[in-house]
């Protein structure tokens, strides 16, 4: 059976310049979020206050990246 | 379901293709890479590869290229250097490049050409029409993928500009609760520069403003010299570019 990474939940806090996002988890760890190539191929916009599902890197769980994006 | 199949392996590193559309790149049974390939509602196949190690980007595109049929398409964002060099080290080049912009909000200028809201009839014989004429010039494959598959047309998304009663333009605005956007304004051929494409930009503008908000968001396409002139005539600011790469 395949390991995945770890999905959790946060909120985008900033947009930053090089297409990354600052994502803020329940537990007030903070994230450097890319965004997935399937939200960007559907053009899904990332905006601060976004609720999305992250995916942790298994090398740096300060790095992710945004799996989904939440309605509001 | 796809027997699981794996595909290259070198070092700890290897490749597994697990479904019809998936390739997993796998560490010590870790997925530390995936890619996917599918299709837009115009058929065109558009991939995605995202990994947590460089080194697994290539071994995927090497696994997951030579057996998927040409041409293949894929989007970056343009500030994303790194990952848009490795797709292009994959063979890929820019087909296209769209702008993405912020537009203030103003209040509606007096216009010659009404602006309706829309009824559902007319409004789908417009939208038919408009594709007709577009597919048969750019082609409607560039237009955003909520707009490719013919369906129904939401009148609530749509504005429509009239001529003696007949529809001859439509603005489409969408996602108001968070940062409104303007997913297409088209306008039927034989009405074109004669400002009816203004007046349903100022119409939405106008509109949105009326209900307090600052500003609204938009994709131009680099190569639509009419659309970016008409946005920058109402004070659009370009925030940030994808790029379209394709493999042929």
């Amino acid at each position: 059976m395949d390991k995945t990474g770890i999905e959790v939940e946060g909120i985008v806090v900033e947009c930053l310049r090089d297409a990354t996002f600052r994502v803020e988890l329940a537990n007030g760890h903070r994230v450097l979020a890319h965004i997935s190539g399937k939200i960007r191929r559907n053009y899904i916009k990332i905006m601060p206050f976004d609720r999305v599902l992250l995916e942790l890197s298994p090398y740096d769980l300060d790095r992710g990246r945004i799996l989904f994006r939440y309605r509001t | 379901m796809y027997t699981s199949r794996k595909v290259t392996t070198l070092d700890s590193l290897c490749v597994t293709r697990v479904s019809r559309s998936c390739w997993h790149a796998l560490d010590d049974d870790r997925v530390i890479g995936r890619a996917e390939v599918s299709r837009r509602p115009d058929g065109r196949p558009f991939l995605s590869i995202d990994v947590w190690r460089d080194d697994a980007f290539g071994r995927l595109a090497e696994a997951m290229l030579p057996v998927l049929p040409k041409p293949l398409y894929t989007v970056v964002d343009e500030r994303d250097a790194d990952l848009t060099s490795q797709w292009c080290a994959a063979g890929f080049s820019v087909r296209r490049r769209e702008w993405e912009c912020l537009i203030p909000t103003s209040p509606a200028e007096p216009s010659d050409v009404p602006v309706i809201s829309p009824e559902e009839e007319p409004l789908s014989e417009l939208d038919r029409v408009i594709r007709e004429e577009v597919e048969a010039s750019v082609g409607w494959q560039e237009m955003p993928a909520e707009l490719l598959g013919p369906g129904v047309v939401d009148p609530s998304k749509y504005a429509v500009a009239t001529k003696s009663g007949r529809y001859v333009g439509l603005i489409r605005v969408t996602q108001v609760q968070r940062l409104p956007r303007i997913g297409l304004i088209a306008v039927c051929a034989d009405e074109r520069r004669r400002g009816v494409a203004r007046a349903l930009l100022g119409h939405a503008l106008g509109s949105l403003h009326d209900r307090g908000i600052e500003t609204a968001s938009a994709e131009l396409n680099e190569s639509n010299a009419a659309a970016l002139a008409l946005f920058d005539g109402f004070g659009a600011r370009r925030v940030g570019s994808n790029l379209e790469l394709v493999l042929r």
